[in-house]
């Protein structure tokens, strides 16, 4: 269970300036309760600070006030390493690429074992069939599917408590998606993985038990996905609500 | 023969646990400490008697050479001059190395002038370790040079790193590429403290359909500096490409100056090159994998090294 308690992030206005100065608010004041074994779906529209709210889940951004706690420990303060070790694990949405480092090397740091046949058991679980494809470089030369599917073999690798990926469906196929979303479904049922995604993708959105819809920083909604559709349709719509010019003018397509 | 200390500079430059099996050369501090030849390779003192004349057969094939030197006298400066003819359509490893242990406050140093001939359809695996070990102050300078001939449709790979402990490398490549052939040329250099090292290539692509590609991969840390020239010229129609990346830690500094010359309409010239921290989200992903940041960052220059 992941519970954040008037969660506040900041950061300096101008770029520029370090210390002091205006700041601008990128989380507000967020309190809510990730109940263990669910699986919530975040979304909301770009730049309302979903990715930032789920780094602050990880430790990649610090909290400027306010608490996160695992399992009543306070986290707040924990390093990245830290918060890894407690288990929470984070699959990114523009993966680092590496020069020399193969998947083995990655998954066998995750899973803490360099075992071939345990390595292989992850990777099987999740159709990557081929055996070659462990000694594939985590380079640039990779595809977008390809990365992705390492990013989650090495999060399923963690047996996280909590598991959160921020938009896993980023510049993989359609068709992959599917089964993407089955994997993270099984791994929450059997092992009770509390599983937060960030996404605009619908099938992603419609495997959660829960819907939270990030705006301005703010939880704008909670609750199924069924409430949060003619928002979600409304946003599609038009994500430039603040200068929109009205519905008479020729411009807007509405 | 072989004292504790000569056995881990061997271990550490070559690989060897023991005296290998097969052709070999063991020069110890400046004289020879043992050879070996085989029915395909032979090794001979050159006519100036400054260094060692290796003669692969042509057509050996899977045969290896080791030829390391290890140094552990305070102010020798030992310089040799070696040859290598690879023999037509042979395909052949050779593994050289130097290990310098220093104990003292008197420099010591090893320069090694390489000459390979490689011959038609050849193919050769050239393996250099450079090493410095001991607690001594002395200064340690490795000075290696290696000038390839690569005729019709030989290949060459080349494998040269200097792991640690040298205080000054200056290091000189350079290679002529006849038509079809091939050449591959990886460098790992790693400097701390107050190290330097540069490293001054000159590859010219002669013959038509010539290939080399270079790679460099250097890790500076401390108030170490690392400089890494390459020319690369074209005279025929013909594929060349040079990447080089630096990873630079602490107060490390580094120059890298990739050159590219056509002088035919038909080559085909490449570089890539870059200079930098190690990337932030490298070491985010190795975090959220549970390894701590020194952990994180080990791994990372671990493998960019490998």
């Amino acid at each position: 269970m992941i519970e954040l308690k008037n969660v506040r992030f900041s950061v300096p206005a101008d770029e520029s300036n370090d210390g002091g100065g205006p700041t601008k608010t990128i989380i507000n004041d967020v309190s809510f309760t990730f109940e263990k074994g669910k699986f919530y779906g975040i979304t909301g529209p770009n730049g309302g600070g979903k990715t930032t709210l789920s780094k602050l889940i990880m430790g990649i951004n610090p909290v400027t006030s306010g608490s996160i706690t695992l399992d009543g420990q306070d986290i707040s303060d924990m390093s990245i390493t830290d918060r890894a070790r407690a288990g929470i694990a984070y699959g990114f949405q523009n993966s680092a690429r590496f020069k020399g480092t193969t998947f083995r090397d990655l998954l066998s740091i995750a899973a803490g074992t360099d075992d071939e046949a345990a390595l292989t058991r992850i990777i099987a679980g999740l159709g990557i069939c081929s055996l070659d494809f462990l000694d594939k470089p985590v380079d640039t030369k990779l595809s977008g599917g390809e990365i992705k599917k390492i990013e989650l073999a090495t999060i399923i690798a963690r047996n996280p408590k909590v598991a959160i990926y921020d938009e896993p469906d980023t510049g993989i196929d359609l068709w992959t998606i599917g089964p993407m979303v089955e994997v993270l479904k099984r791994e929450q049922k059997e092992k009770g993985t509390t599983t937060i995604v960030v996404s605009h993708n619908r099938t992603f959105l419609e495997a959660a038990d829960e819907i939270l819809m990030i705006r301005d920083g703010r939880i704008a909604y909670s609750g199924g996905l069924d409430g949060a559709l003619p928002i979600l349709e409304d946003l599609s719509a038009c994500s430039f609500g603040d200068l929109c010019e009205g519905e008479t003018d020729v411009r807007c397509f509405r | 023969m072989l004292d504790a200390l000569d056995k881990e500079l061997l271990k550490t430059v070559a690989d060897l646990e023991s005296i290998p099996k097969g052709a070999y050369n063991i020069r110890k501090n400046g004289k020879l400490l043992g050879r070996e030849v085989s029915a395909n390779i032979d090794i001979e003192s050159n006519a100036e008697g400054t260094g060692i004349v290796i003669t692969i057969k042509p057509g050996t094939k899977d045969e290896s050479v080791h030829i390391p030197v290890i140094l552990s006298q305070a102010g020798l400066h030992d310089v040799v001059y070696n040859t290598f003819i690879v023999g037509e359509d042979a395909d052949v490893t050779i593994i050289a190395g130097c290990g310098i242990h220093c104990g003292g406050s008197a420099p010591e140093g090893h320069e090694g002038i390489h000459e390979f001939r490689i011959g038609r359809n050849a193919r050769l695996k050239y393996v250099e370790k450079h090493v410095a070990l001991g607690e001594g102050k002395g200064k340690r300078t490795l000075n290696p040079t290696t000038n390839v001939y690569l005729d019709e449709n030989a290949y060459a790979e080349m494998e040269l790193s200097q792991l640690g402990g040298v205080d000054e490398a200056r290091r000189v490549n350079t290679a002529e590429l006849g038509p079809g052939s091939a050449i591959l040329i990886t460098e790992r250099v790693m400097t701390d403290g107050d190290q330097r090292a540069e490293s001054k290539n000159e590859l010219i692509l002669q013959g038509e359909d010539s290939k080399a590609n270079i790679v460099s991969r250097s890790v500076v840390k401390g108030d170490s500096k690392q400089d890494f020239f390459v020319n690369l010229e074209a005279r025929a129609k013909c594929y060349g490409h040079i990447e080089c990346d630096a990873i630079i830690m602490d107060n490390g500094i580094s120059e890298t100056v990739p050159a590219l010359k056509a002088l035919h309409p038909d080559a085909a010239l490449t570089h890539e090159a870059s200079i930098g921290k190690i990337a932030n989200d490298q070491l985010m992903k190795l975090m959220s994998l549970g390894l701590t940041y020194d952990e994180s960052v080990n791994r990372i220059i671990q493998g960019f090294l490998k």
